[in-house]
């Protein structure tokens, strides 16, 4: 009899304050969801690529190099999503790259052509498919 | 005709007030030797002009150089000449006086005083200055100031008198100074029987314009000395006429008013043409012309509005004048100003008119490019920008420059609204590369474009810029 007016109690209780019982195992998802964050990992500038790392990373370059890429690794990937690669010379907007990331992790670039007019300071503005701004690179290519 | 249209206000100012000028100048200077070198100067003034005229480059060149030369030396040589005039005479009787003739009475004075002198063999030596200072060729004597009387007269030169040798000095009707010592005349052919004040009396008398009564103490004779001539007087009638002859006063009263008037009114319409002549040498035609490039100023701008763009900043304004006045025009008598007292935000258009553009008299403006000048003001605000280093030249070979530090990392910049709003960094002035071989530390200043741009107080301008290099990975 007694465990029959504690059973009910329980039932009442888990009826109008559930979060009572089951709040520490409600929170166990929205805690996983905080730590798969996409979270940018490494951002530089550099002179090439090569095996899927950056090569001579850098804030000045010299045009004569040819090209100079923006590498961007990103730990944890929660799921499957973009980014993009703003690049300003100056401050007018010279192209902006979406690159695509797989979870768990990925590392992405984006490279540019250089010409002659493109001496001056640079800077690469680096933000999720929202268009939230993650970090900025700033640089400057050189005669 | 057609001058007439160009003529203004101020020109008619203009004319009436230099030819009052040259009227005075004839009215307080007649029968001076400065009168007669400016006369000399108007000529020469004129003989330039034709030789202008008729082309003559060497003849109007050089009395061109004769002119300013003796306008030069007037001032210097007859400096006692102005210096009288202008310290006689109050700033009223300058601009407006006429010369005062003498008394009649003092003229009666003087002549029944000599007379006196004369009948009682009395030695005596009465200077009556003209129109020239002479207080350069006089020396001693001592101040009087004093009414002139027969009685006064008499006793200065009475024999017991300590100044009884001296000359008095005549000004009006008061003796203003006795026992002044004269200059001698260093004429050789006179006669033996004059003596020292008889060549004291000439002296003066050759110097200056003055004239000398003297009075011989041996034989009660009376002289007098006038542009370095000595007469002989009998009686006091042939005094008191050379005396008012001196004195600006003749026998025919009224005649003489009648003609000093007629001589006066010649004057002033003789200066009236005579300005009037100079004035259209000086503005004749109109016919030459000049462009100035002119920087527009912008007055009453509101102070939280700021200017951000204007179309132009100087304007090209095209002139016309005479060629006197267009070549001695300087940039710096030309103004453009616009007021922007009621300019709005964003795009203002202004016309360029005649109110906004001052010029020298005599000049006037034929035309202004643009017409019209477009002004963008903006809201003055404040916002917070990164700064990043503008690196330029080449790093020696095998270093790369792998990392930067910027202290501040941003600053707060003040300048107008649409300025701000496009812009996202600020960088340094460009820093070289060329020199740096290893890591270190480096200040550079903030470079604002546009120029309205300012840093705001508290913020720094300048940056420090710590930097990492690196040998470049093989």
């Amino acid at each position: 009899m007694k465990l029959k007016y504690i059973l009910i109690v329980i039932l009442c209780l888990n009826l109008f304050f559930p979060q009572l019982l089951f709040a520490q195992n409600a929170q166990h998802p929205e805690s996983g969801a905080t730590q798969k964050k996409l979270t940018l990992d490494r951002a530089v500038m550099c002179e090439d690529i090569k095996d899927f790392a950056p090569q001579n990373p850098a804030v000045v370059f010299s045009i004569k190099i040819g090209k100079v890429c923006c590498y961007t690794s990103f730990d944890p990937v929660p799921k499957k999503t973009f980014i993009y690669h703003k690049w300003f010379h100056r401050d007018s907007l010279s192209t902006n790259k979406r690159l695509y990331l797989q979870p768990p992790r990925w590392a992405t670039f984006s490279t540019i052509q250089l010409r002659e007019t493109d001496i001056g300071p640079w800077r690469v503005e680096i933000s999720d498919q929202n268009g939230k701004l993650l970090y900025i690179l700033r640089f400057s290519i050189t005669d | 005709m057609t001058f007439v249209h160009y003529i203004r206000w101020q020109d008619v100012i203009d004319i009436l007030l230099n030819s009052y000028i040259l009227f005075r100048l004839y009215v307080l200077f007649r029968g001076t030797y400065v009168f007669r070198v400016l006369t000399g100067i108007a000529f020469l003034w004129i003989f330039q002009r034709i030789s202008v005229y008729f082309g003559l480059i060497l003849t109007s060149w050089v009395m061109q150089g004769i002119t300013a030369l003796l306008a030069l030396i007037i001032i210097i040589v007859f400096r006692n000449e102005i210096r009288s005039v202008l310290q006689a005479k109050n700033l009223k009787a300058i601009l407006f006086g006429f010369p005062q003739k003498s008394d009649p009475t003092t003229i009666q004075t003087i002549s029944d005083s000599v007379k006196t002198l004369s009948k009682r063999h009395i030695g005596a030596l009465i200077v009556l200055p003209a129109k020239e200072n002479l207080e350069d060729v006089l020396k001693g004597g001592i101040l009087l100031q004093g009414r002139i009387s027969k009685e006064m007269i008499t006793s200065i030169f009475w024999s017991d008198n300590p100044v009884h040798d001296g000359a008095v000095i005549i000004e009006g009707d008061r003796i203003a100074k006795v026992g002044v010592i004269l200059p001698l005349s260093y004429k050789s052919d006179l006669p033996s029987r004059y003596g020292t004040r008889y060549r004291a009396a000439l002296g003066l008398a050759e110097t200056t314009d003055a004239l000398v009564i003297v009075v011989s103490e041996e034989t009660g004779n009376v002289m007098v000395a006038k542009n370095g001539n000595i007469i002989n007087i009998h009686g006091s009638a042939s005094l008191t006429k050379i005396l008012k002859e001196h004195m600006g006063l003749h026998e025919a009263e009224s005649g003489s008013r009648q003609q000093e008037k007629l001589k006066l009114g010649i004057a002033a319409v003789v200066s009236f043409f005579f300005i009037t002549g100079m004035w259209f040498s000086f503005s004749k035609g109109l016919d030459t012309l000049i462009t100035l490039e002119i920087p527009v100023e912008y007055t009453n701008r509101k102070p939280d509005f700021q200017i951000v763009d204007a179309s132009v900043n100087t304007v090209r304004l095209h002139l016309a004048g005479s060629g006197a006045l267009i070549k001695s025009l300087q940039p710096e008598q030309v103004q453009v100003k616009l007021d922007l007292g009621h300019a709005v935000m964003g795009r203002n258009i202004f016309s360029i008119t005649q109110d906004n553009i001052t010029l020298p008299p005599g000049i006037f403006l034929r035309k202004v490019v643009p017409a019209v000048i477009e002004v963008t003001l903006d809201e003055t605000i404040k916002k917070e920008l990164p700064v990043q280093v503008d690196w330029v030249g080449e790093l020696p070979a095998g270093l790369i420059l792998s990392s930067v530090k910027i202290d501040p990392e941003n600053v707060e910049v003040v300048g107008g609204k649409r300025i701000l709003q496009k812009l996202s960094t600020i960088y340094t002035e460009k820093v070289h590369l060329d020199n740096l071989k290893e890591s270190g530390t480096i200040f550079a200043n903030l470079a604002l474009t546009p120029a309205s741009l300012n840093i705001a107080s508290g913020s720094k301008d300048k940056a420090r810029i710590a930097y990492v290099i690196e040998h470049r990975a093989k």
